[in-house]
């Protein structure tokens, strides 16, 4: 009798257990669908972004024999002489039988316009070359640079494409002699914004997204991380820290154009700030990255076990040392994460920056917080809508630089919490 | 009987009755009823070095400790027994007010260190817990080297003028605590890293390298096992001849070998005081003898 | 850390009070300019020439759209408030009226030229051909009931051949700009308006009820047939390819810069090219222009000359480099009369 009972608990037990065991793999079937789905979107993105970008790494640079010639230069003009004729003179030079007005200009188009500018840069530097003939490597124009890379087929018709016929003869005969080459694009790294696509560079965004970055992490993290100790270690719970505490958990789901709004009004409306500053723009992603900071950084000190505050008000310290010397530095990791995490999400952030003028054509590289400066997002999405088909290859490769930071910034993260993580 | 007048004039008097005046047996039906919950037996002493008189703690609207008066003698073990949830180490950590840390816990009456009451406005509560340590259920060092651990205290106290004096301090500190031989080739390493036993030995070091003058253990064994509990027990035999210890403790075992005197506690009230020998062979409150016999608790 | 951090943040905090100082004791070294974002592409090429062959420093160009870059610029004028505004239409009375009353009385207005929109589709399919008042009976919220009488339905047209007979029997479906863009008001004021007012009765409403009347005439139906895109054209342009059934509007520049994807639909018997908008012959076009503050010129550096190469026929000429980037000139006369007035910086005076 007692053995039947028995056997029939056990018979029950493996009934159910069957299912159970089904129901587990389901589970991890679908969690793992879950993750593969995610990292096959990823990886999708990556490749999307990658496939189009990654030929604005080279750019074509067309080799031309210049001739700084005597007559062109004075002592006082160094940078306005007319370089633009230098370069039309060594053109003209390789193809002398091209004549006519017209056909000149057509010519003349193939190199970039900023070739001059390079030109310009190499005398300055060196007033010594002045008489002397040089071969130099200069960029060509966005459109010979589209065709070599393969965007524009010479197969449709002429007056659908911007370069015509007799444009393709030359550039095939300049690929021919070897004076037309891709190159690695150093422009693209060391240029500011500019509107010809084969002199446009990412250096004036990122030394702006720079400047910003650091004024954000210079006011977000002491202020983020003194709230947070406040909060949690110091104020009374009643209901105004209630209140407060709640505000902060909105504010960290409020559309960031609204502290966009708001930095408008009183930066630099009330404080009259300058206009499309990073430390204007810092000022404003402090204060949409301020909750992610403060949440974050609450946590952690929450997750600081209550012992160890014991063991340090039980040998009398002081409740300001108890939190210096010893929740501080526990809470510290999950808080720099936190942090980190906040600057990634204002790195990646336009909208709050376009009220207050951080959304501009900015030529030039910005050397502090108060020049006027644009942010890597910005950039991209300022050449996204830019009509020029160069720039479509250049706005996935500014993607990529981005990405790359976020990146970087999300592994130095880990690396933190991997260092100074303590067990207890 | 300085005791005395201390309990006349904050309007307590304690039910002492004809139980507490004999040492004889008490007859069964001579035992306080268990509806009793006045004070059974000698809460004072004539050599106090803390007088607790009319203690009340509140939780909020929660009544947790309930006019409880007793005194804590000069180089004496004071072991609080009782069943969970009967406020124990609340009054425990109402000594060095720990209590101050917990959101809306309230303390009412007179509690005296060396006839100054601690709850005095004029009271700063760090050189109060540098007077009166505390070692914890869990062992909790900080997550650093063991040297700091016990170094802590006299650093943040300047305790110590240099760095020789303080390596003095953590030596015989941990020499007291019975540590040092385990650990003295290793002090740069984590305190986290010892067994269990040993890190409840460093907090107790740590907590005497301060010089307290009362030592509070809240259950310091409950976490350790038998082998471990042995050397902490025998540490707080041999720390007795310097340190007035009260320590809290579930395990009525451990009450009868390491103290002199038990008080047991019942729903915030307290029961019966005596001296433990006595608590634990003649109790003269049913509740006190239902729970040593183990009928509950 | 704890210290660092505060003594970081007081730092930082000191460091830029006092690079707001410095900025506001010193004025501005660089031209402010705000507006249009169809003139966007334009003022950027000038200002990057002008950055570039000049001792001052590049202007700054934000791209706020028309009506936001006036009213940053009416704001005032003080040095902290934009020089030069772009739009893509002209300064509006009511706009005139604020800058008066802010005290930005003396503004010089520059036309810079032109720029048509085209409505194009991809070269996959076939091209277009319409009439202004094709494009109102395919687009408008409510057109003209067909059965006869003055009176309006809700459109109830779906295919292009509904509209016109002569048309391909395909699905209406126009991908265009949001109601915020500049080049959405010209189209429906240009395009659709035109169209509008061939049907007798509803142009009769412009004298006896001119409001009924705008929005009769300016009202793009929301059921689907007309897409709002967003402001990126070049998102349109791919999204044309995509799909050879639909039809884009946008600016003359991307189809410049596209023409070997899409093709520009026949509007009025006139095809939408460079020359056909220059000569006006085109009828969705519309003048572009820009609005100086007299009162900064001399005080922000560079101001008298960033206008000089603007004026400057190597600029906004027939052969200029703005013509390389899809802006279409003046005609000669034009250009001599407002380089004249930008010279004397003539004021403009607006009267209702």
């Amino acid at each position: 009798m007692q053995a039947e009972k028995r056997e029939t608990t056990m018979d029950r037990v493996s009934k159910g257990l069957a299912r159970r065991y089904r129901r587990e793999r389901w589970f991890r079937l679908f969690g793992l669908s879950a993750i593969v789905t995610s990292v096959c979107f990823i990886a999708l993105l990556f490749v999307s972004i990658g496939a189009n970008g990654w030929s604005a790494f080279q750019q074509t640079e067309v080799l031309l024999d210049i001739h700084f010639d005597k007559e062109q230069f004075d002592v006082d003009n160094l940078s306005t002489a007319n370089y633009g004729a230098l370069v039309k003179n060594s053109m003209q030079a390789l193809f002398p039988d091209v004549t006519g007005r017209s056909d000149k200009r057509e010519l003349n188009k193939l190199v970039s316009s900023g070739a001059s500018y390079v030109l310009q840069k190499m005398v300055i530097k060196d007033t010594g070359i002045i008489g002397s003939t040089k071969k130099i490597w200069l960029p060509a124009d966005d459109e010979v640079d589209m065709f070599l890379k393969g965007y524009i087929s010479r197969d449709v018709a002429e007056s659908a494409r911007r370069l015509n016929d007799k444009q393709i003869g030359w550039i095939d005969q300049l690929v021919a002699e070897g004076r037309l080459e891709k190159k690695f694009n150093t422009i693209f790294f060391t240029a500011g914004d500019s509107r010809e696509p084969e002199l446009a560079g990412i250096r004036g965004a990122v030394a702006g997204s720079l400047f910003t970055l650091a004024v954000t992490l210079l006011l977000s993290f002491p202020i983020g991380v003194a709230t947070a100790v406040y909060l949690e270690e110091f104020a009374p719970r009643n209901r105004w820290t209630d209140l407060v505490e709640v505000n902060i958990n909105n504010l960290a789901a409020v559309p960031s154009i609204v502290f966009g709004l708001l930095g408008l009004a009183v930066f630099l409306n009330v404080f009259g700030m300058p206009r499309s500053a990073p430390l204007v723009g810092g000022l404003v992603l402090t204060l949409m990255t301020l909750p992610t900071i403060i949440i974050a950084s609450r946590a952690s000190l929450k997750s600081v076990p209550p012992s160890i505050r014991e063991a340090a008000l039980g040998v009398g310290a002081s409740k300001m040392q108890a939190i210096t010397h010893h929740i501080l530095p526990l809470a510290m990791p999950g808080m720099m994460t936190g942090t980190i995490i906040g600057m990634a999400q204002a790195l990646g952030e336009t909208a709050p920056l376009l009220m207050i003028g951080m959304v501009a054509f900015i030529v030039d590289v910005p050397h502090g917080v108060t020049d006027p400066a644009t942010v890597l997002p910005v950039q991209i999405y300022l050449w996204a809508d830019s009509p020029e088909r160069a720039f479509v290859e250049r706005t996935s490769a500014a993607i990529m630089v981005l990405l790359g930071f976020l990146i970087s910034m999300n592994a130095i993260a880990v690396f933190l919490r991997r260092k100074f993580e303590r067990r207890w | 009987m300085e005791s005395m007048s201390a309990v006349l004039t904050t309007g307590e008097t304690p039910f002492l009755g004809a139980y507490s005046m004999t040492q004889e047996k008490v007859r069964q039906e001579d035992k306080a009823p268990r509806e009793n919950r006045m004070t059974v037996g000698v809460p004072f002493v004539d050599d106090a070095r803390m007088t607790c008189r009319g203690v009340n703690v509140y939780y909020g609207e929660k009544h947790a400790i309930n006019n409880v008066s007793i005194d804590v003698g000069r180089n004496e073990v004071l072991a609080m027994i009782g069943p969970s949830g009967c406020g124990k180490s609340t009054f425990l950590r109402c000594l060095n007010r720990m209590n101050d840390t917990v959101e809306g816990c309230r303390v009412e009456g007179d509690i005296q260190l060396d006839e100054l009451n601690i709850y005095d406005k004029s009271v700063d509560v760090v050189p109060l817990r540098a007077q009166v340590g505390m070692v914890f259920q869990k062992p909790n060092p900080f997550p650093k080297s063991i040297y700091d651990n016990v170094a802590y205290g006299p650093k943040i106290h300047g305790l110590a003028s240099s760095r020789a004096e303080l390596d003095e301090v953590v030596e015989s500190s941990l020499k007291k605590a019975g540590l040092w031989s385990e650990v003295s080739d290793r002090l740069d390493q984590p305190g986290t890293g010892l067994s269990g036993g040993q890190q409840q030995r460093l907090c107790i070091a740590r907590a005497i390298a301060v010089r307290p003058e009362v030592i509070l253990m809240d259950e310091p064994c409950s976490a350790l096992d038998p082998i471990a509990t042995a050397t902490v027990e025998d540490l707080i035999s041999e720390l007795q001849e310097q340190y007035t210890i009260v320590i809290v403790t579930h395990n009525m075992q451990q009450a009868a070998r390491v103290s002199q005197r038990t008080a047991y506690f019942h729903l915030g009230d307290l029961i019966e005081v005596g001296s433990t020998d006595r608590i634990f062979t003649n109790p003269r409150h049913r509740l006190t003898e239902d729970y040593i016999t183990g009928r509950f608790g | 850390m704890w210290k660092k951090g505060l003594t970081l943040a007081t730092a930082s905090i000191i460091l830029a009070s006092a690079a707001v100082n410095v900025y506001a004791a010193s004025g501005r070294d660089y031209i402010s300019i705000v507006g249009s974002s169809t003139v966007y592409p334009f003022a950027t090429t000038v200002a990057e020439q002008f950055g570039k062959t000049s001792k001052f420093k590049t202007p700054k160009i934000e791209s706020t759209g028309s009506g936001g870059g006036m009213k940053l610029f009416c704001a005032g004028s003080d040095i902290d408030t934009p020089d030069i505004t772009n739009a893509s239409r002209r300064i509006k009375f009511s706009e005139y009226e604020k800058c008066q009353k802010n005290g930005v009385n003396e503004i010089v207005e520059v036309k810079i030229g032109y720029d048509g929109i085209v409505l194009a589709n991809s070269k996959a399919a076939p091209q277009m051909t319409l009439s202004k008042k094709d494009i109102f009976f395919a687009l408008a919220k409510e057109v003209p009931d067909p059965q006869g009488g003055e009176k309006l339905i809700a459109n109830p047209y779906t295919t292009w051949k509904e509209v016109n007979p002569s048309l391909p029997d395909t699905k209406i479906e126009v991908l265009g700009p949001p109601p915020t863009s500049g080049t959405r008001d010209a189209f429906v004021e240009l395009a659709m308006e035109g169209g509008c007012s061939k049907v007798d009765w509803i142009k009769a409403l412009k004298e006896t009820d001119k409001k009924y009347y705008k929005s009769v005439c300016h009202t793009v139906r929301e059921d689907g047939a007309y897409v709002e895109a967003g402001e990126n054209d070049n998102l349109i342009v791919q999204k044309l390819e995509a799909n050879p059934k639909a039809l884009g509007i946008f600016g003359f520049s991307f189809l410049d810069q596209n023409g070997d994807k899409i093709q520009g639909s026949v509007v009025e018997g006139e095809l939408p090219t460079f020359e056909n908008i220059a000569a006006g012959k085109y009828p969705v076009s519309r003048p572009l222009y820009f609005y100086v503050k007299k009162s900064h010129v001399g005080v922000v550096p560079g101001m008298t000359e960033f206008l000089g190469e603007f004026i400057n026929d190597k600029a906004w000429g027939e052969e200029g480099y703005l013509s390389d980037k899809g802006l279409i000139p003046m005609p000669a006369e034009e250009r001599k009369q407002f380089a004249a007035d930008v010279v004397a910086l003539k004021p403009l005076v607006m009267s209702k």
